[in-house]
């Protein structure tokens, strides 16, 4: 016999992320999927970010990693709660995973929650964490080729920070063509060129991240 | 790259579905899966052989049917299918006011079952 279904796969995860969603949404915290490939530099903005905004706004962290602690450690030395997910090979972070760690985080007391998802610029785009929103970076050493070649994550964040933007005279990057290509993909999209070495163009990022959460 | 988690995910749905309607076993499993999805069909079956062994699924086969990108133009008022997995103007009268219809599909589809 047949049996019609017609559910989608990700619906059980979809379901988790909602009661994620309002966990946060009772604890009155902003959250962000932070998304990126391995080394994009999520981590270093997610530093510059909670200097940046010391006595501004609270920030709280939850890094996903294949393996180690050294991203948690980077940011626990910065005096941020922060609690670190080790997916043990898992390409990304799926809602269970944070429902798993998220009350060991002082949520009422957060006014930001970035997620640091693990370095992948495929997988975590489809997967729904509970969040309001998704940011990804893509560093311009990457190549321009990137949004075209890897659209799902570009059309599904609302912010794309294009980091490194002190190697550009070292590189052959076509920054508007990344711009171009990432705006037709998706033409809401907001861009933060930025340098998390050298503090260039963070305060535009900074700023935005106050806007949202006021 | 997660096929592993979509074939779980799949696997799931299926025994539920097959149990709630009284039955022992699933013979087979249809999904539609989209173009767009990222999501490599060798790799789906791969980690479906892996993950049914020791289920009432174990003996299921999958089939996945690829739903193409396709859409349709504002402007020259006509359907589209494209190649690549994205549209970013359409392939016809080169306009950028679509809509894109079909290629996110990560869907299971039917399953048949038996006593
Ligand atoms: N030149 C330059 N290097 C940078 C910049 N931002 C980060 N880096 C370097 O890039 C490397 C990777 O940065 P991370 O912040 O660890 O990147 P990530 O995205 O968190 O990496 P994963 O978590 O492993 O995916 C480090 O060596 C950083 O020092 C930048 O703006 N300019
Ligand atoms: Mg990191
Ligand atoms: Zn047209």
């Amino acid at each position: 016999m047949k049996i019609k279904v017609v559910t989608n796969i990700l619906e059980a995860n979809d379901r988790i992320a909602a009661e994620n969603r309002k966990v946060f949404d009772d604890a009155g915290v902003f959250v962000i999927n932070l998304m990126s490939g391995p080394g994009a530099g999520k981590t270093s903005l997610l530093e510059s970010t909670i200097k940046d905004l010391k006595g501004i706004l609270k920030i709280g962290v939850i890094e996903g990693d294949i393996a180690g602690t050294d991203d948690a450690q980077r940011i626990d030395s910065l005096g941020a709660p922060v609690v670190q997910i080790n997916t043990g090979g898992g390409c990304h972070l799926d809602a269970n995973m944070i429902t798993e760690v998220m009350n060991d985080l002082p949520l009422k007391d957060l006014d930001l929650l970035i997620i640091e998802n693990v370095g992948n610029l495929v997988c975590p785009a489809e997967f729904n964490v509970g969040e309001h929103m998704k940011a990804m970076l893509l560093s311009i050493a990457e190549g321009h080729d990137k949004p075209l070649k890897y659209p799902l994550m570009f059309q599904k964040s609302s912010a794309l920070i294009l980091n490194k933007i002190d190697l550009l005279p070292y590189t052959n990057a076509d920054l508007e063509k990344i711009k171009k290509d990432s705006l037709s993909l998706n033409p809401k999209l907001m861009i933060f060129e930025v340098s998390c070495r050298t503090g260039e163009g963070t305060g535009e990022w900074t700023k935005w991240l106050q806007s949202l959460v006021k | 790259m997660h096929e592993v988690s979509i074939a779980q995910g799949l696997i799931e749905i299926a025994i539920d579905n097959c149990k709630k309607q009284g039955y022992k076993n699933i013979d087979s499993i249809k999904v539609k899966i989209g173009k767009a999805s990222g999501i490599v069909s060798d790799s789906l079956l791969f980690a479906f052989e892996a993950l049914k062994t020791g289920t009432i699924a174990e003996k299921a086969n999958l089939n996945i049917e690829q739903i193409p990108v396709s859409g349709f133009c504002d402007i020259c008022n006509k359907n589209f299918t494209v190649d690549e997995a994205y549209v970013i103007a359409c392939p016809i009268c080169g306009g950028s006011s679509f809509k894109v219809e079909t290629g996110r599909e990560l869907n299971i589809d039917e399953i048949e079952v038996s006593r």
